[in-house]
């Protein structure tokens, strides 16, 4: 199963490629991920916890980043195992940025999600629901971080209003 | 020693086989043995009796076996069927809906009148007690299947389902209360295999009133291996149980291994296309083409929208059910639409799924042996979705559900939809993404003795073959317009009957 997705982000490519480098900062941006921890330099653990219906499951996962080279590429893989079925789930995201201008920067993702184990009877559906949905509030986020407050972009650009 | 010896020995106790043991051992003259690779769990455990534990049933029990099948674009899907005494019936989501009118009309085109409408609604009804509708003709009172509606129109409901219903009757779709009509169409009010809200599986309902009688031996945790064959006689099956290999004579052998496990039993003995026989090493005993061909399920595609904060519906049991015609201008319905319980992600909005269950597949796959080994699963390839009509008709589906969703009522709790994401294409999200209702049906399908795909004979023997016979959903020539549970009920009372009439 594969995800894709572009958006625009109204800062420096330098600043969006330091926040996307910092798991334990990013994950207060993801909705269900909890205890982000830093194993070494390359290596984060988490966890996630989710419910389908009457069922909740506890996902761990571990996050390598296997390459980061600014800005055209930030790869993780992700491994994680779920506490209902034991089943695992594969993640590969690969980031890259576009310098657009001074303060805009298009950022690119493609998620690839693998699962082996009997979490694949729920499998896609849940999966791809609560990945995009995973990702849309992270990139909410992400805009809220970085990009100038609404007021002060209005300051900051009086020709635009002329 | 001498081998062991059953007028009758059935293989496999699933929807159909619990029937077929149970009816041929009415006659205490006849010796029949039900063999079943499953457990005969008893007294049956919580996990397989309590419809609240479905989830963890197929998720985490042993009772299931799971075969790994590809979708066009190359990912991969788990198909389901039952390991345990009981298959579907004990593992399955309790839904029991009779094949329409025209299900059997079709297969009246292949297998005569004996399976026309008129000829088999009188033995569906016999199999039936369905206290909801005492003075209707079209029910059965006192038979052995007890059906059960846990909601009807006038039950409270959920505020979602509630919605569902007021956008419906504004829409002018039907209410249809009774499912069993020859053509139920509109918004379904479902019934269920519950008693005292305990699953009632095929066990419950056929094989636990006969277990008494000495003329019925139930052996569990055994695998058919092979049947042997004597010319165009069977003679034994050869088994593989807890006290290791024996071979069991037989006077008539009966398989019902459900429609993944009775042509890969079928071709172990030799008995198929050369080609699927020989690939793995194994000789041609009996040649018949349409062994393994034919495979057809119900495609299912889920949409997911962003639901309003704090539902904590439970929709295990879906209440209603829509049940449409995918494509305007349709006599007929051909979806199943049915609403799912929330995933929540602390944080997010609840997510809440919808599925859409085509039920008039044209696409046919196969089944084959993916090694000469009995203990190794069967090769699948469902080939789900692969016709073009199929995926417009899918297409068609998603966007009735998308524009239902959207209406002021419904749109209260279901909000922008997720997946499908924008900008993605909703038919590499159906081809990419679906599964099946898990209805497998079809792979050693009924015709007349000049039909070269046809396995058995309108009577469900096989042809060429003087004593072996057929009963399960792979006898069935076309998927019926309903879960499948019942219909495989159905094909072992006419196997059984004519068995014994034989
Ligand atoms: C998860 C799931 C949900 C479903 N939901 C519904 C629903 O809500 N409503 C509905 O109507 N239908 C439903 N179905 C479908 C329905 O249950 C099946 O179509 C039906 O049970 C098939 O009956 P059968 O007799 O053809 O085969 P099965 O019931 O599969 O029986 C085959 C039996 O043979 C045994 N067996 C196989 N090979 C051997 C061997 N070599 N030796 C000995 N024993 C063997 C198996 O263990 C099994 O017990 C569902 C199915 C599944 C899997």
């Amino acid at each position: 199963m594969k995800l894709a997705g572009q958006i625009e982000i109204a800062a420096p490519a330098e600043r969006v490629w330091a926040t996307i480098n910092d798991p334990v900062g990013l994950a207060a941006c993801i909705p269900g991920v909890q205890d982000v921890r830093k194993i070494d330099d390359r290596t984060f653990g988490g966890g996630i916890t989710a419910a389908v219906g009457p069922m909740e499951g506890h996902f761990d996962f571990s996050a390598v980043i296997e390459q980061s080279d600014f800005p055209s590429a930030l790869v993780v893989q992700m491994t994680g195992t779920d506490s209902v079925t034991k089943s695992t789930l594969l993640a590969t995201v690969t980031t890259s940025l576009e310098i657009l201008g001074e303060s805009r920067t298009r950022l690119a993702y493609t998620a690839t999600l693998n699962v082996k184990g009997r979490l694949a009877i729920l499998g896609d559906m849940i999966l791809r629901a609560t990945a995009s949905m995973m990702i849309s509030e992270l990139v909410k986020c992400l805009k809220v971080r970085l990009e100038p407050p609404a007021g002060a972009a209005a300051a900051g650009a009086p020709e635009a209003a002329t | 020693m001498t081998a062991r010896r059953f007028d009758v020995v059935v293989v496999g106790g699933g929807s159909a086989g619990c029937v077929v043991a149970a009816r041929l051992s009415e006659d205490p003259a006849r010796s029949v043995l039900l063999i079943e690779e499953g457990q005969d769990p008893r007294p049956i455990p919580e996990i397989i009796a309590n419809p609240r534990r479905q989830g963890e049933l197929i998720l985490e029990s042993d009772f299931v076996r799971l075969y790994e099948a590809e979708r066009a674009d190359g990912s991969t899907f788990p198909l389901i069927s039952g390991r345990v005494l009981g298959g579907g019936s004990s593992v399955n989501n309790l839904g029991v809906m009779r094949p329409l009118k025209r299900d059997f009309d079709a297969w009246a085109r292949f297998g005569g009148p004996a399976w026309s409408y008129e000829s088999l609604l009188s033995a569906a009804i016999a199999l039936e007690d369905d206290p909801d509708f005492p003075d209707s003709p079209l029910h059965g009172k006192g038979g052995p299947l007890r059906l059960n509606r846990a909601w009807k129109f006038d039950s409270p409901s959920d505020p979602p389902v509630e919605a569902m219903m007021a956008v419906a009757d504004q829409l002018g779709i039907p209410r249809c209360e009774d499912m069993a009509v020859p053509e139920p169409y509109g918004l379904c009010a479902s019934p269920y295999n519950l008693v005292d809200g305990k699953r009632q599986s095929a066990v419950n309902a056929f094989l636990d009133p006969a277990r008494g009688r000495p003329n019925l031996t139930i052996q569990a945790n055994t695998r058919a291996t092979r049947l042997m064959l004597d010319g165009s006689c069977v003679t034994a099956v050869e088994v593989a149980g807890p006290d290791g290999p024996e071979r069991i004579e037989a006077g008539r052998v009966v398989v019902c291994a459900g429609a993944y496990q009775t042509p890969h039993l079928l071709l172990l003995s030799g008995i198929g296309p050369a080609d699927k026989i020989e690939r793995v090493g194994l000789a041609v005993r009996h040649r018949l083409d349409g062994v393994g061909e034919n495979f057809q399920d119900h495609a299912v595609v889920y949409m997911t929208f962003s639901g309003s904060a704090g539902l904590r519906e439970d929709y295990l049991i879906p209440k209603v059910r829509l049940f449409v015609a995918s494509t305007p201008g349709m006599d007929h319905g051909d979806l199943h639409i049915l609403l799912h319980p929330s995933i929540r992600v602390p944080g997010m909005a609840p997510l809440l799924p919808v599925s859409i269950r085509l039920l008039e597949d044209r696409a046919r796959g196969s089944v084959w042996l993916s090694s000469a080994d009995p203990a190794d699963l069967p090769a699948v390839d469902p080939r789900i979705l692969s016709h073009p009509t199929d995926r417009t008709a899918m297409l068609n589906g998603m966007q009735l559900l998308a524009d239902f969703v959207r209406h002021p009522r419904m749109a209260e709790f279901y909000g922008e939809l997720v997946t499908p994401g924008e900008g993605e294409s909703w038919e590499e999200h159906a081809v990419g993404s679906h599964i099946t209702y898990n209805h497998a049906t079809g792979t050693c399908r009924l015709g007349q003795a000049d039909d070269p795909m046809a396995v058995v004979g309108p009577d469900l023997r096989v042809h060429g073959l003087d004593n072996l016979w057929l009963a399960d959903m792979s006898v069935i020539p076309v998927i019926p317009h309903a879960p499948t549970n019942l219909t495989a009920n159905l094909v072992g009372s006419i196997a059984a009957r004519n068995i014994a009439a034989d």
